[in-house]
């Protein structure tokens, strides 16, 4: 019952002081909410790159080239369905190229290779001739499904100082829509053999991904070395390490910019917290003159910290859902994610997770704690007469 | 030389001695400039049950004793004690039990807390205690309708009149019933009628044998008093027994 009265009595002192109240939640706020958007779109886009890559294939194998990795017969592909464990093996064309000054990923894909991502898509499959783009570059280009798109690939020769290049009219059968991710934004989908035209790799593909049974990835890696030395494999283990290591540096530098920031904040939250403190002085002194013990009044301030994180953490949480999901990220996305305009043309991935909600909380107490438990403390152990001067 | 007497007196009817100060000094910033003697080498005896009146013109030092001997300070030197205890050498934990069992404080400004009404001004005291809150209502209001306040309890200082915002931060005191029950100078900051029921007041709280120390620079309430200590710059200058 003491307990809850010294509760009730916070919570009065909350509403009471509403300025006091209103300011440090705003700051709270103000120090919750990037920090928040930021947890969110990391872990978002860290979701959607497993994704792809447990989308993928199991091991991807491209040909030595010098130490780098080469393209690697078409035909291999039969060749390698061979080896026991083997269940199919994708050929594909990736490279970069320009289309109307902006840089897209071209990836030609066989028939048999359609991973669930692209399942987003308004449209049909590319067949031969066919191309499916991504939303960015849709809108960049302004083209819709059924138009052409003329495909430049290279310059051969210069007729009276013009350049003059191949070029290859596409017919657009699809357009990615919004849930199919960052990855598709930029992305010009074809046939293996179209791809391979455009790049003039005549027989050749980029890599080869196979598509093991369970278990079976030692075993076929084994395989492949056995039967060519110079084949360079990749398995989907290795490339998971790779994007978590990545990601989780870009975290790293996060949260030392954050740790920063946050060590800026404190003394503006001690500002604020003693803010209307000659008033609170008083207040404390009044108490302490009527019988209250300096634990009592301890008790009663931490309540009312309690208090004030457990409103500015979900206000924090909403504000950045709202931003994040609603606005798409406006200025927050390009700080992490490379290429995000400060309005981002795609969705941009997000994930809000319970633990980096319930570690707002406690940053939140833990910083108005910081702010008012001395402060506090100092007034309830002097004795009520100097306190209430 | 006064001190001296007073002790001597009544040096053997110490089981009605209530509150006693044995030299007792108060320097504001000590050692610091603007060094303030505000009280030098006081010595008296407040018997239980009696009201005591402390008298002395503005900057005496009246406010500054009734702090020390109602617990809400310390002293620079010297002992206070309560029912024979030296209370100077009390934790910061034991001051606050004895606040709350055995003293109320009406101050000068009554200190009523901004934006609280009346009846959760006068409760407050009752909250760490773990009443309920309609416990708390409820005998917050018993006393408001003593005092004739019934109809403000649920109004903020702010919207009350100097004699109302005394008579809450009397409930106040009184709330969780102590012996003891200190007012500075209740009768500089009200009218006439007002001084008339604070007067009652006391008169009904000295019925109830409670102890009265009350601070005043005027004349009204010396007939009602039993013992009268004069202050002068600090200094007792006199003690006139009824
Ligand atoms: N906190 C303080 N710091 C410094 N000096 C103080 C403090 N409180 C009181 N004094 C000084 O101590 C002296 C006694 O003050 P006190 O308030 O006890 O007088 P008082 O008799 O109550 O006067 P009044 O009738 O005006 O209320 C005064 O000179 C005053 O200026
Ligand atoms: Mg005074």
């Amino acid at each position: 019952m003491k307990h809850l009265n010294i509760l009730y009595a916070a919570a009065g002192n909350v509403v009471r002081h509403k300025l006091r109240s209103v300011v440090v939640i705003l700051c709270l706020v103000a120090v919750l909410f990037p920090f928040l958007s930021a947890i969110a779109i990391l872990e978002g886009v860290k979701t959607q790159s497993r994704i792809s890559v447990s989308e993928g294939a199991d091991i991807y194998v491209t040909m030595d080239m010098f130490g780098r990795n080469g393209v690697i017969p078409i035909e291999m592909a039969e060749v390698m369905k061979q080896i026991p464990g083997v269940t199919k093996a994708v050929p594909r064309a990736i490279g970069r190229i320009y289309i109307g000054g902006k840089l897209a990923v071209l990836l030609g894909i066989t028939d048999d290779e359609k991973p669930s991502s692209l399942n987003f898509i308004n449209g049909s499959l590319p067949k031969a001739g066919e191309i499916v783009i991504g939303r960015g570059l849709a809108e960049h280009l302004n083209l819709e499904v059924g138009e052409e798109l003329n495909i430049g690939t290279r310059v051969v020769a210069f007729i009276e100082n013009e350049p003059y290049i191949i070029k290859k009219m596409y017919h657009v059968s699809g357009i990615f829509d919004a849930q199919s991710g960052i990855w598709a934004s930029n992305l010009v989908l074809m046939s293996i053999d179209d791809a391979v035209s455009v790049f003039e790799m005549e027989d050749f593909a980029t890599d080869i991904g196979l598509y093991v049974r369970p278990g079976y990835e030692a075993a076929v890696s084994k395989g492949l070395q056995k039967m060519n030395p110079f084949f360079r494999i990749q398995t989907k283990g290795l490339v998971r390490t790779y994007i978590e290591r990545g990601f989780n540096m870009k975290g790293g530098i996060f949260a030392a910019l954050y740790v920063l920031a946050f060590a800026l904040t404190i003394p503006a939250i001690l500002v604020t917290s003693g803010f209307g403190l000659s008033g609170r002085r008083k207040e404390i002194g009044i108490l302490k003159a009527t019988g209250w013990q300096t634990h009592e009044v301890l008790e009663m301030v931490f309540f009312e910290n309690i208090m004030l994180a457990l409103i500015s953490a979900p206000s924090a949480l909403v504000l950045s859902f709202v931003w994040i999901k609603l606005f798409n990220a406006p200025f927050i996305a390009p700080l992490f994610i490379p290429g995000a305009g400060s309005i981002p043309p795609f969705p941009v991935p997000s994930r809000f997770m319970p633990l980096p909600f319930v570690f707002s909380f406690f940053f939140a107490l833990l910083l108005t704690m910081t702010g008012s438990i001395y402060s506090t403390w100092r007034a309830a152990i002097v004795s009520p007469a100097e306190a209430m001067k | 030389m006064t001190n001296i007497r007073v002790r001597s007196q009544e040096s053997g009817v110490r089981r009605d001695e209530l509150i006693r100060c044995e030299g007792v000094w108060k320097i504001y910033n000590e050692g610091r400039p603007h060094e303030v003697q505000a009280l030098a080498d006081v010595s008296l005896e407040i018997k239980k049950g009696s009201f005591t009146i402390l008298n002395g013109p503005s900057g005496s030092g009246k406010t500054t004793l009734l702090a020390l001997l109602g617990t809400m300070d310390r002293p620079s030197r010297g002992g206070i004690f309560m029912k024979g205890k030296d209370i100077t050498g009390f934790s910061d934990t034991a001051l606050s039990t004895l606040r709350r069992d055995s003293i109320g404080f009406v101050f000068q400004n009554f200190n009523l807390i901004p934006r609280l009404s009346a009846w959760e001004n006068v409760s407050t005291p009752l909250i760490p205690a773990g009443v309920s809150e309609k416990g708390r209502r409820d005998r917050a209001m018993v006393l408001l309708e003593k005092l004739g306040l019934a109809d403000r309890a649920s109004h903020a200082p702010e919207e009350l009149s100097g004699g109302e915002q005394q008579r809450v931060a009397i409930a106040r005191a009184l709330i969780n019933n102590p012996e003891i029950i200190i007012l500075d100078e209740p009768t500089s900051n009200i009218d006439a009628e007002a001084t008339d029921i604070l007067i009652d007041i006391l008169k009904n709280l000295k019925s109830d044998s409670k102890t009265l120390l009350v601070s005043t620079h005027d004349q009204v309430l010396r007939p009602h008093a039993d013992t009268v200590f004069e202050l002068k710059r600090g200094r007792l200058a006199g003690i006139t027994h009824d």
